[in-house]
């Protein structure tokens, strides 16, 4: 009786013709005999109790503590409701265990052997529990966070609108606003709406004034480079500060915003005031008989950059 | 950070006692894989209430919107990734999918015999939570607005309009107005995303409560002793398990989004005289029986009530505690009996899902003279007049029947129903007839009301 037994939780248990039980849950004690009866067995699909007289490789004389009646007193009591498992910083270093109803042998401290961070059973589950509903959520999130980005991300397709007006009826030099009828997409709805441009028909391309500013300071995209016509310039009528409407002032030959009096000359370059960047050139193209379409683009505001809004 | 944030929560609210209740509830017998259905329905459901939402981020509740707005969900693309589709379609599988969990479920508890004492408000609301999972599939069934939402939806909308007294009422408030509408749309949408969403949240609330309080009830054999010795707690195995089956779950319904994405038909029209319109096929065993129960008000009003009946009454008339399906036979083979019928009538619907009768528009016009002439009105209801004592013709058209049926009908009912007092119509000429015939198969599809207004 001086051999002590430890068993460790979670060893195989294995029946009389040498099958597969299941693994070694806990240990039962029937307290009022202060003896062991039974061993719960975890199998696949449940727990088994398998009376002692049935288990062939342990005896109740061979599961004992290690500890006098008299020093248990000072060791805690286990409640077994408010733990599945002993927890390991139950046992003080190199005794076994002692609980209501229950006794479980002490598993193998895994500190001892050297396993500082061998994970418990329940924390592996636990975790393994984390890694699935990560998994879930992540693979529900991802397209759910592009789903919400989708729409915001569509391109707009460019499309020419023709505005119904030819470049021989223009006045030369005097800047035009047009205006015209157009769709805006907003995701399954096309919402009509009124919308204009300045058309400015140039006398020439002598005149230093024909070309566009945003041509000279190379603010232009590649699009509104080759859609573009040395008779006709077509400025956008946002202000590119803050987004008001410039008008025309024909005595000073001036384009002023009445916001905040940014100021620009008829090829859209900026003269004064707070505006970033020159009014916004949008590209155009001149049929033979002198029908004009153009693409109505908007640009970021604000900034000193021609950012094409998507 | 994370162990300074959970010590900082645990002070102030006590998080691990919290986390303790929730987990730590105690489990008879041990973690089984038996006991997942429950956690798989409210999974799904989670998965609805958020896949929903994205649904409803780009969709437009009216008659001139809602096609568009899901055709937009279907096209929506991410870096060329089919995200709209996906959305939708794990929305759409997963319906069904909750629909399957849901009846999983209820026949485990049944199977255990845990609905008996004390669990017996559980179980009801168990069944209110089923009713609702059934409104849900067909609230959610009319919102695409395509031609299978609109015909499913007047089709559905007439059975309940045949409940008597207060049908025509319940119908007309759900419809808002006399056909199916701007109104009808913004009802089912107003029911499928906020009524319905606000009682499944209370109800499993309630659910689960009620679940904590009395307990799991543990396999159905087994001495409490043994129970107690090999009892388990919630945490961390049966979550596992739980997780598990999430995870399966969740990917079926994804692989049926990619595989079998959901289609949309053409906008809804509503003088679409060729359209057949087909039940979701969860209700598939519904519409078979509804062929062969006449007269038609006691399957269609009938049916629903003896089902809720019996699934309301269940704890109340089965009170003996013993729970084993061993030492239940007659639950069990009535369970296969219901079971196997259901499985029978769907196959038979399935294959037997027939194409309505083409209308020839001449004839359905000479038609409505012969009904006029021959006085059907008198009896037979139609778009709101007429008499009573027949049943209401409005929409005849989407029943189905055969133009020989609907022949024999006219010369001779008894031959279709014994007790019928509907009159012999045998002076009708063949052509009389066929033209009758071709009438009553346009009703309520097509021009509708009336369809001799159709262009």
């Amino acid at each position: 009786m001086d051999k002590e037994v430890t068993y460790r939780v979670g060893i195989p248990v294995t029946g009389m013709r040498g099958e597969s039980l299941g693994r070694l849950e806990k240990v039962l004690l029937m307290e009022s005999r202060h003896q062991v009866t039974a061993l719960v067995v975890r199998a696949l699909d449940s727990m088994h109790i398998v009376p002692l007289e049935r288990v062939a490789e342990l005896t109740a004389s061979d599961v004992r503590t290690n500890i006098a009646p008299s020093e248990m007193q000072g060791f805690p009591v286990f409640d077994p409701t408010q733990y599945e498992e002993v927890p390991p910083w139950f046992f003080p270093p190199g005794h076994h265990i002692e609980l209501g109803a229950l006794v479980t042998i002490k598993p193998f401290d895994v500190r001892e052997q050297g396993e500082d961070e061998a994970m418990t059973r329940r924390a592996f589950m636990g975790r393994s529990v984390a890694i699935l509903a990560a998994a879930i959520g992540v693979s529900l999130l991802v397209p759910i966070g592009g789903y919400i980005m989708a729409a915001a991300t569509t391109p707009v397709k460019d499309s020419w609108l023709d505005l119904g007006v030819r470049l021989q009826d223009l006045p030369v030099d005097e800047p035009v606003s047009h205006p015209f009828h157009a769709f805006s997409v907003s995701g399954w709805m096309r919402v009509s709406e009124e919308r204009s441009v300045w058309l400015i028909r140039h006398s020439g391309a002598s005149d230093p004034l024909s070309e566009p500013e945003d041509k000279i300071l190379g603010l232009d995209s590649a699009s509104e480079l080759s859609n573009s016509d040395p008779r006709l310039t077509v400025l956008s009528p946002i202000c590119p500060h803050l987004g008001c409407e410039p008008q025309w002032h024909k005595g000073q030959k001036l384009f002023i915003c009445p916001c905040h009096h940014s100021i620009y000359q008829l090829n859209g370059k900026r003269v004064s005031g707070p505006a970033p960047r020159p009014m916004d050139q949008l590209p155009v193209r001149i049929a033979p008989d002198g029908s004009i379409s153009v693409i109505y683009e908007q640009f970021a505001i604000g900034i000193a950059a021609k950012k094409r809004l998507a | 950070m994370g162990h300074k944030i959970y010590a900082y929560l645990d002070e102030r609210i006590r998080i691990s006692s919290l986390m303790g209740f929730l987990l730590n509830e105690p489990i008879p017998g041990g973690s089984r894989w038996a006991y997942i259905p429950g956690s798989m329905v409210l999974f799904v459901l989670i998965l609805q209430f958020v896949t929903g939402m994205m649904l409803a981020f780009y969709y437009g509740g009216t008659p001139d919107h809602a096609w568009d707005s899901v055709n937009y969900i279907d096209h929506l693309t991410y870096n060329g990734v089919g995200v709209g589709r996906l959305i939708r379609g794990i929305h759409y599988w997963g319906s069904s999918i909750m629909v399957i969990a849901v009846g999983i479920h209820l026949l485990q508890v049944f199977l255990w015999g845990a609905y008996k004492r004390p669990r017996e408000v559980m179980w009801l609301v168990g069944v209110v939570l089923l009713a609702l999972t059934m409104t849900a599939s067909f609230s959610g069934y009319l919102l695409p607005w395509d031609e299978r939402a609109y015909w499913g939806t007047i089709v559905g909308t007439n059975m309940i309009g045949l409940v008597p007294f207060v049908g025509e009422a319940i119908k007309a408030a759900i419809r808002g107005v006399l056909g199916l509408g701007a109104l009808t749309l913004s009802h089912f949408f107003t029911l499928h995303t906020m009524i319905l969403p606000t009682l499944f949240i209370l109800l499993v609330m309630l659910h689960m409560v009620i679940f904590r309080r009395v307990g799991p009830a543990g396999p159905f054999s087994g001495t409490p002793e043994k129970l107690e010795a090999t009892k388990d707690t919630f945490y961390p195995r049966q979550v596992l398990m739980d997780a598990f089956g999430m995870l399966g779950i969740f990917i079926f319904i994804l692989v049926l989004a990619l595989v079998r994405p959901p289609g949309l038909e053409s906008v809804a029209n509503p003088s679409n005289a060729s359209y057949s319109p087909t039940p979701a096929w969860y209700f598939d065993w519904i519409f078979e029986l509804l062929k062969l129960i006449r007269p038609e008000i006691v399957g269609v009003v009938g049916l629903p009530v003896m089902i809720s009946i019996v699934l309301v009454l269940l704890p109340f008339l089965d009170k003996k505690p013993v729970r084993s399906p061993f030492r239940r036979p007659f639950a069990v083979l009535s369970t296969l009996f219901v079971l196997t019928s259901m499985l029978m009538l769907s196959l038979m619907a399935e294959n037997g899902y027939k194409k309505l009768v083409p209308v020839d528009r001449t004839a359905m016009l000479r038609g409505e003279k012969v009904f006029t002439m021959s006085g059907c009105i008198g009896c037979h209801t139609l778009f709101g007049k007429g008499g009573k004592i027949g049943p209401d013709l409005s929409e005849e058209g989407l029943v189905g029947h055969s133009e020989h049926w609907l022949t024999v009908q006219f010369i001779n009912s008894k031959a279709h129903f014994p007790g019928s007092i509907m009159p012999d119509f045998t002076y009708l000429t063949p052509q009389q007839q066929h033209d009758l015939a071709m009438y009553i198969s346009s009703l309520g599809r097509m021009g509708w009301p009336d369809p001799t207004k159709a262009p």
